[in-house]
C-alpha cells in the first residue's frame, strides 16, 4: 500500500486556542496506480487535506498518521518533509491565476524543482520541461513565456508539467476543474487519465465536481464537515448513494440530464469551529434519530462500502410487496372482478419525491390509498418505518397512520363543509387527542401559516364554500401537516385548479418537503408536471407497474412502451 | 468601543499636552519670548529654568510659545492640504471624464516636481511670512491627497445606493454631501492627521534652513540660532538650548504619526489569514 | 506606458521646472530682480562687476519672451548666472558642490537599501517574532524622526564626546594628500557622519516598506506553491518573496529620490558638508538669488534623472509592464 491515511485531524487555532476543526478524522488508502476521489462542498476541508498531504501546515496543527511506503510522514521537521515534497507527493493548486510566480518564466518554474531535486543542470532541466510540458500539450514559445501571458487553460497545463517534473508517486490535483469551460474540462480530463495509466502515479482527486470525479477515480471519498460519510467505488455511490448526505449532493448537482429543478438540502453547514454533537449531518438530515444527536457515527462497511451512520445509510421509508385489490362490478357477476391493483410493489426512501404516473384507471389511486391505509388490500403488505401497517391494529396502527397522510384529488369532497376552516385543520389531533386545546389552536395556525394562509380569526371561521379551490387544497394540506407524518401520498392534487394555481400549490408541496424533510408520493397523469420535482418516476398501466427509474432517465430514455405513449401525449406548447 | 493601540493613547496624550501647553503659553512662560530678559547664553538658574539664546531672550518661554507655532502650522497646514485634496480629487473621482483626466495630468505633473527644491524656491520668492510658509506647504502636499480621494470617491460613486439616490431624483450637492462625504470622512480625517505631521516637520525644517518667518518664534528658529553658535557642541548648551526644541519638534511628529497608525487600523479591514 | 512615452513625459516636467524657475522672479510683486540693480532698494549689489554680469544675463530691459529665449539658451551652454555672494559663476559653484551631494546621496542610498532589504526580507520570514516587532517600532520610529534630530544626536555623540569623527566639513581643510588613497580615507572618514545620518533617516521607511510588501508575497499562492515544491529556504525567501517584493519597492525608491534630497540638504546644513544643500543654506541666508536659482534646477535635473531610472528599472523587474505581445 502506498499511501495510507489514517484518522488526520487538522486543528486551526481561533482566538487563541486550537478551535477549528477543518479534518477531523479522516482515513483513505491509495494504492500505486489507483485513484481516489474526493467529494464535498467548499468549506468541508478538501484543501486542507490537500495541504496536509504535503506538510503545508504548521506542525503543531496536524495529529494522526500519514503514511507513505511505511514511512511516517506526520511529525517531520521542515527539512524532511522538503526532501518529499514534489519528489514524491506532488500537487496541482486549485487558484490557476495566481500559483505561478510572475517574475519568472513558465519554463524556469517548471525546471526549478528539478534543479533542487533532482540535481539537473539548468540546461538538463529546461529540457526536460520541455518534454514534459510537450506531453501536457504546451509548446516551447509557452516555456519561454510568462504567466500573465498565458491563458487560463494554458497555465493550468503548465502547472500539471510542473507537478509532473519530478516524476512523483502520487499526484494531488485540487479542483483540476474549477473555472475552466467544458471542452477545456474535457481533455483535461482525458490528459489526467491516460498520464495516469502511463505513469503508474496514484491520483488523488479532489473537487466538488461530481462528473470530473466520476470520469477519473475509481473510488471516491464523500467528505462532509471534515469527515468522510461513504467511500466506495465511484459508479455506485454516485449512481446509488446511501449516506442521506450524499443523496442530498447528487441531487443538487447540475447535471445535464436532469430536467428537474435543483433541490439544495435544506440547512446550512456546520460552522467548523462548533460543529453539532453527535453526527455533524443531524440537524439537515430527514431521518434523525435520537441517538444521532448524541453520538457520531463511525465508518463501517455496509454492502460493498463504508458508510457513517447509525442506520446504515439511507432508509426506507416505506415498502410495498405484492399488493392487490380487485373491485366487483357493480351489477355484474360475483366472478367478474376488475383487478384494479396487480402485484404492485414499489419502495419509498427518506426525504424521497416519487411519482407514480399513469393513466385513468392505471390502478394510482387504490394503490395510493392502499398505501395510506385506507383501503385494506386483498394480498400484499405495506411496511411502514419496518412495522407492518396491514397487519397493525388499534393505537398502533392509529399511530402509524398518523405518519401517513393523504392528500386527495377534489378538495371539496375532502372537507366537510359544515366545518369552520379551524375545525377542518384541527380535526386529526382533536381524533387523537393531542395536546390541549391552546397547543392544537397553535399548531392549527402554524400549519396555516406554512401553507401560506391567513390565520386571521375572520378566515378560520370561514367555511368551504367561501374558498377557492386552490385556497381549500390548501387547507386540505394544512391538515395533512398537523399530524407531522414522515410520507404525504398526494393524489392528483392539483388537476382540479386553474392552472396558476396549480403551479403554486406544487411549488407548495416541494417546499414543504425539502424544509420539512418528507417523502412525498405524487399520483398524477401528468407527467410534464411530475417531473419537475420528482426523483423516481413509477410508470403504472393496467394495474401494474411497468417501469420505473430515476426521473430524468424516464423522461429522456423511456423503455416500456407506455412510458413513451404517455410521453407523447404529455402537453406541450408550441 | 474599538479597542486602540497603546502607541494611539500615547499619541493623544502627546498631543493634547502640546495643545494645552499651547493655549496656557502666556500663563506658563515667565517671561515675553521676544524681551530681552536676560545676559546672552546664560546657563539654566532659576529665573532661566533653559538659561537664554545668544541675545539674551529666556529660552524656555520661546519654547512653550513654539508650541503655538507648530501646533497653528499643523493645524492649518494640514487643513489646507486636506481641503484641495478633497476639492480636486473630490470633483475629478465624482466627474471621471475629461475632468478627472485634466486634474489627474495636473496632480501627476506636481508630484513629479521635486519638493524641497520648488519649496526653497517659493520661500526664497514669495517671501518668508508665517502665513506663506502654510500656503507653501499645503500647495506642496495636497496632490498626494488629492489621489486618495479620488481613488475613494469613484468607488462610492458607482455603489448600488448611490445610482438610486440619482434615480429618486437626487442633485449632486445631496449625492455629495449625504453619502460620498461621509464615506470618505474617515480616510480625510486621517489624511488630516498624517498631513498634519508632514506640515510640522516640513515648517521645522524651513525655518531650520533659513528659510521661515524670522519673527515668529517657532522651534525650527531656535534650532537654526543655536547651530549657529560656534561650537556649540563643544560645551553644554546644546542641551539646554538646541535638544528642548529638537525633542519637541519630535515629540510632536511622533504624536500625530501614532494617532494616524491607529486610524489606519481602523480603516483597513483586515486581510484574512493565509495559511502558510 | 513605453520608455518613448516616459522619457517625453520627464522632458516635459522638467520644461515646466525650467519655466517656472524663470517666470517665479519676474512676476512677483516687489520685482525682486530689478531691486537687485536698484540704488534705493536694500537689496542693491554695490560690486558693480557683479551687478554689470547680473544685468547683462537677466537682460530686465528686454521684452519677456526674448528674456525667456535668452535664458534657455544659457542653459543650454552652461550659464547660470553670477554668485552675487561670491563673484564667481554658478554653474562653476555648483560643479565645485554637486559631486559631495551626490557621494553622499548615493552612500546612502546604498547603505539603506541594502540593509533595507536584508532586514526587510529576514523581519518579514519571522513574522510575529520578537525580533519582528521590535524592527517595525525601531522602523516606525526612524521614519518619523525628522532628519535632524537624528543628525544632531550623532554629531553630539560621535562628534563632540567621543572625537571619533570629525565635527564638520568633507575633508580636512587645506590638507595636502600625499596620494590618492590617503584623500580617499581623509574624505571618507568625513563622510562617515553625514552618511550615516542620512542612512537612518531613509532606511526606517524603506525596511518597513519591504517588509510589509514581503509579508503581502508570503500569503501570495505561488509562494505556498513554491513551499509545496520543497525549495530550500534560501530560495524561497530570496529567489521568490524578495524578488517580487522588489517591484514596490523599486516603486518607492522612484517616487522618494527626492526625499533623500530633501534629507541631504538640512545634514549638509547640520554637518557644514560642502554639497549643493550646504550652498543652498548659505545663498538662501544671502539672498543670492542667481545661485539659490541656478541650485534648484541642478537638483531638480538630479531628482528627475533618479525617478527616470528608478522607473526604468522597474520596468525591467517587472515582467507584466513590458509592451504586450512579445510570445503569445
Amino acid at each position: 500500500m502506498m499511501l495510507m491515511v489514517q484518522d488526520l485531524r487538522v486543528t486551526f487555532p481561533l482566538d487563541g486556542r486550537m478551535g477549528l476543526r477543518a479534518v477531523d478524522g479522516v482515513s483513505f488508502e491509495l494504492a500505486p496506480g489507483a485513484s481516489l476521489g474526493i467529494v464535498g462542498e467548499t468549506g468541508a476541508g478538501k484543501t486542507t487535506i490537500a495541504r496536509a498531504l504535503l506538510g503545508l501546515h504548521p506542525p503543531e496543527c496536524v495529529q494522526g498518521s500519514i503514511r507513505l511506503d511505511g514511512r511516517e510522514l506526520v511529525g517531520l521537521s521542515e527539512e524532511e518533509w522538503r526532501a518529499i515534497r514534489w519528489r514524491r507527493i506532488a500537487l496541482v493548486p486549485q487558484s490557476v491565476g495566481t500559483a505561478l510566480d510572475p517574475v519568472y518564466r513558465v519554463g524556469d518554474q517548471i525546471a526549478e524543482p528539478m534543479r533542487y531535486h533532482l540535481g539537473l543542470s539548468p540546461m538538463e532541466a529546461w529540457g526536460r520541461a520541455l518534454e514534459i510540458a510537450r506531453r501536457v500539450g504546451l509548446e516551447p514559445r509557452h516555456l519561454r513565456a510568462y504567466p500573465h501571458q498565458l491563458s487560463g487553460g494554458e497555465k493550468q497545463r503548465a502547472l500539471l508539467a510542473m507537478a509532473l517534473s519530478c516524476a512523483p508517486d502520487v499526484l494531488v490535483l485540487d479542483e483540476p476543474t474549477s473555472g475552466q469551460d467544458m471542452l477545456a474540462r474535457a481533455r483535461l480530463l482525458d490528459l489526467l487519465d491516460a498520464l495516469r495509466r502511463e505513469r503508474g502515479m496514484g491520483l488523488l482527486v479532489i473537487s466538488h465536481d461530481l462528473a470530473a470525479v466520476a470520469r477519473l477515480a475509481e473510488r471516491v471519498a464523500v467528505l462532509y464537515a471534515g469527515q468522510l460519510v461513504e467511500v466506495g467505488p465511484v459508479q455506485r455511490v454516485l449512481g446509488e448513494p446511501r449516506h442521506p448526505y450524499t443523496w442530498g449532493l447528487l441531487h443538487a448537482y447540475p447535471d445535464m440530464s436532469t430536467a428537474r429543478d435543483l433541490r439544495g438540502i435544506r440547512g446550512a453547514p456546520p460552522d467548523p469551529a462548533n460543529p453539532p454533537p453527535g453526527c455533524r449531518f443531524h440537524p439537515r438530515c430527514t431521518q434523525a434519530i435520537e441517538r444521532c444527536r448524541h453520538e457520531e457515527p463511525l465508518l463501517r462497511e455496509v454492502g460493498g462500502r463504508w458508510i457513517a451512520c447509525h442506520l446504515g445509510g439511507l432508509q426506507t421509508l416505506l415498502r410495498a410487496e405484492g399488493l392487490r385489490k380487485a373491485f366487483s362490478v357493480d351489477g355484474g357477476e360475483p366472478e367478474e372482478r376488475v383487478e384494479a391493483v396487480r402485484e404492485a410493489t414499489l419502495d419509498i426512501r427518506e426525504g424521497e419525491v416519487v411519482a407514480l404516473v399513469g393513466e385513468t384507471g392505471s390502478g394510482k389511486t387504490t394503490l395510493g390509498q392502499m398505501l395510506v391505509g385506507l383501503l385494506p388490500p386483498d394480498g400484499g403488505r405495506v411496511v411502514l418505518e419496518d412495522r407492518e401497517l396491514t397487519a397493525a391494529r388499534g393505537k398502533e396502527r392509529r399511530a402509524m397512520m398518523s405518519r401517513i397522510q393523504l392528500i386527495p384529488q377534489d378538495p371539496f369532497d375532502a372537507v366537510s363543509p359544515r366545518l369552520t376552516v379551524a375545525e377542518i385543520v384541527r380535526e386529526p389531533l382533536d381524533i387523537q387527542a393531542i395536546g390541549t386545546p391552546e397547543e392544537r389552536e397553535a399548531k392549527v395556525c402554524q400549519a396555516l401559516r406554512t401553507v401560506g394562509l391567513p390565520t386571521s380569526p375572520d378566515f378560520l371561521a370561514r367555511r368551504a364554500h367561501e374558498l377557492s379551490g386552490g385556497q381549500l387544497q390548501r387547507v386540505v394540506i394544512a391538515r395533512a401537516l398537523v399530524l407531522e407524518p414522515k410520507l404525504i401520498v398526494a393524489d392528483e392534487p392539483v388537476s382540479m385548479l386553474d392552472p396558476s394555481e396549480q403551479a403554486r400549490v406544487i411549488n407548495l408541496l416541494k417546499e414543504i418537503q425539502t424544509e420539512r424533510g418528507l417523502a412525498l408520493l405524487l399520483i398524477s397523469h401528468d407527467l410534464a408536471l411530475v417531473r419537475k420535482i420528482a426523483d423516481r418516476i413509477l410508470v403504472m398501466h393496467r394495474g401494474q407497474i411497468v417501469e420505473e427509474g430515476p426521473g430524468n432517465r424516464i423522461v429522456t430514455q423511456p423503455e416500456h412502451e407506455h412510458t413513451r405513449m404517455l410521453l407523447e401525449a404529455a402537453p406541450r406548447l408550441g | 468601543m474599538r479597542r486602540l493601540g497603546g502607541e494611539v493613547w500615547f499619541g493623544l496624550i502627546l498631543l493634547t499636552l502640546c495643545s494645552a501647553v499651547a493655549v496656557l503659553a502666556p500663563v506658563l512662560a515667565p517671561y515675553d519670548p521676544h524681551a530681552f530678559s536676560g545676559q546672552p547664553l546664560e546657563r539654566p538658574s532659576r529665573a532661566h529654568p533653559l538659561g537664554t539664546n545668544d541675545v539674551g531672550q529666556d529660552i524656555l518661554s520661546e519654547l512653550l510659545y513654539g508650541a503655538r507655532v507648530s501646533l497653528i502650522v499643523a493645524l492649518a497646514a494640514g487643513s489646507g492640504t486636506v481641503l484641495l485634496g478633497l476639492l480636486v480629487g473630490g470633483m475629478a473621482g465624482y466627474a471621471g471624464g475629461w475632468l478627472d483626466q485634466a486634474l489627474m495630468r495636473l496632480v501627476d505633473g506636481m508630484m513629479s516636481l521635486p519638493r524641497l527644491p520648488l519649496l526653497i524656491l517659493f520661500a526664497t520668492f514669495l517671501g518668508s511670512g508665517l502665513p506663506q510658509t502654510i500656503a507653501i506647504i499645503s500647495l506642496l502636499f495636497w496632490p498626494a491627497t488629492a489621489r486618495v480621494v479620488r481613488a475613494q470617491v469613484q468607488s462610492v460613486r458607482q455603489r448600488g445606493y448611490v445610482r438610486m439616490a440619482r434615480q429618486f431624483g437626487a442633485g449632486h450637492p445631496y449625492v455629495f454631501l449625504r453619502h460620498i462625504l461621509p464615506a470618505i470622512g474617515p480616510l480625510v480625517a486621517y489624511g488630516l492627521v498624517t498631513s498634519a505631521g508632514h506640515a510640522v516637520a516640513m515648517e521645522a525644517g524651513l525655518a531650520f534652513l533659513g528659510l521661515g518667518d524670522p519673527l515668529v518664534k517657532s522651534w525650527g528658529l531656535m534650532m537654526r540660532f543655536a547651530l549657529n553658535l560656534p561650537g556649540l557642541f563643544l560645551t553644554d548648551r546644546w542641551l539646554w538650548w538646541l535638544l528642548p526644541p529638537a525633542l519637541s519638534v519630535t515629540l510632536l511628529i511622533l504624536a500625530l504619526t501614532f494617532i494616524g497608525i491607529g486610524m489606519e487600523r481602523n480603516l483597513n479591514p483586515r486581510l484574512a489569514r493565509r495559511w502558510r | 506606458m513605453g520608455t518613448g512615452h516616459r522619457t517625453l513625459v520627464y522632458l516635459l516636467t522638467f520644461w515646466v521646472i525650467l519655466t517656472l524657475n524663470f517666470l517665479l522672479p519676474r512676476l512677483l510683486p516687489g520685482d525682486p530682480l530689478a531691486a537687485l540693480l536698484d540704488p534705493s532698494s536694500s537689496d542693491y549689489v554695490y560690486d558693480p562687476e557683479v551687478r554689470a554680469a547680473l544685468a547683462a544675463y537677466y537682460g530686465l530691459d528686454r521684452p519677456l519672451p526674448e528674456q525667456y529665449g535668452r535664458y534657455l539658451l544659457g542653459i543650454l551652454t552652461g550659464d547660470l548666472g553670477r554668485s552675487i555672494r561670491l563673484n564667481r559663476p554658478v554653474a562653476e559653484l555648483v560643479a565645485g558642490h554637486l559631486p559631495w551631494t551626490l557621494l553622499l546621496v548615493g552612500t546612502a542610498l546604498l547603505l539603506s537599501s541594502g540593509l533595507a532589504l536584508l532586514a526587510g526580507t529576514e523581519s518579514a520570514w519571522r513574522r510575529g517574532s520578537w525580533a519582528d516587532r521590535g524592527l517595525v517600532t525601531a522602523g516606525i520610529l526612524l521614519a518619523n524622526v525628522p532628519v535632524y534630530f537624528v543628525g544632531m544626536m550623532l554629531l553630539l555623540l560621535f562628534g563632540a564626546r567621543l572625537r571619533w569623527l570629525p565635527l564638520a566639513g568633507g575633508r580636512t581643510p587645506f590638507a595636502q594628500y600625499p596620494s590618492a588613497l590617503a584623500a580617499a580615507l581623509d574624505i571618507g572618514h568625513h563622510l562617515i557622519l553625514p552618511a550615516l545620518t542620512l542612512t537612518l533617516a531613509m532606511v526606517g521607511a524603506k525596511f518597513l516598506l519591504v517588509r510589509n510588501a514581503t509579508v503581502n508575497m508570503l500569503g501570495e499562492d505561488f509562494m505556498l506553491v513554491a513551499r509545496a515544491k520543497g525549495l530550500p529556504e534560501g530560495r524561497l525567501k530570496w529567489g521568490h518573496a524578495l524578488r517580487n517584493a522588489l517591484l514596490p519597492f523599486v516603486a518607492h525608491l522612484a517616487a522618494h529620490t527626492g526625499m533623500a534630497v530633501t534629507g541631504a540638504v538640512f545634514i549638509e546644513a547640520l554637518f557644514s558638508y560642502p554639497g549643493m544643500g550646504r550652498l543652498i543654506f548659505e545663498s538662501v541666508t544671502a539672498r543670492d538669488y542667481p545661485v539659490i536659482q541656478g541650485a534648484f534646477l541642478v537638483v531638480s535635473a538630479v531628482v528627475l534623472t533618479a525617478n527616470f531610472l528608478a522607473d526604468i528599472i522597474n520596468l525591467h523587474l517587472d515582467p507584466r509592464l513590458r509592451e504586450r505581445g512579445v510570445e503569445r
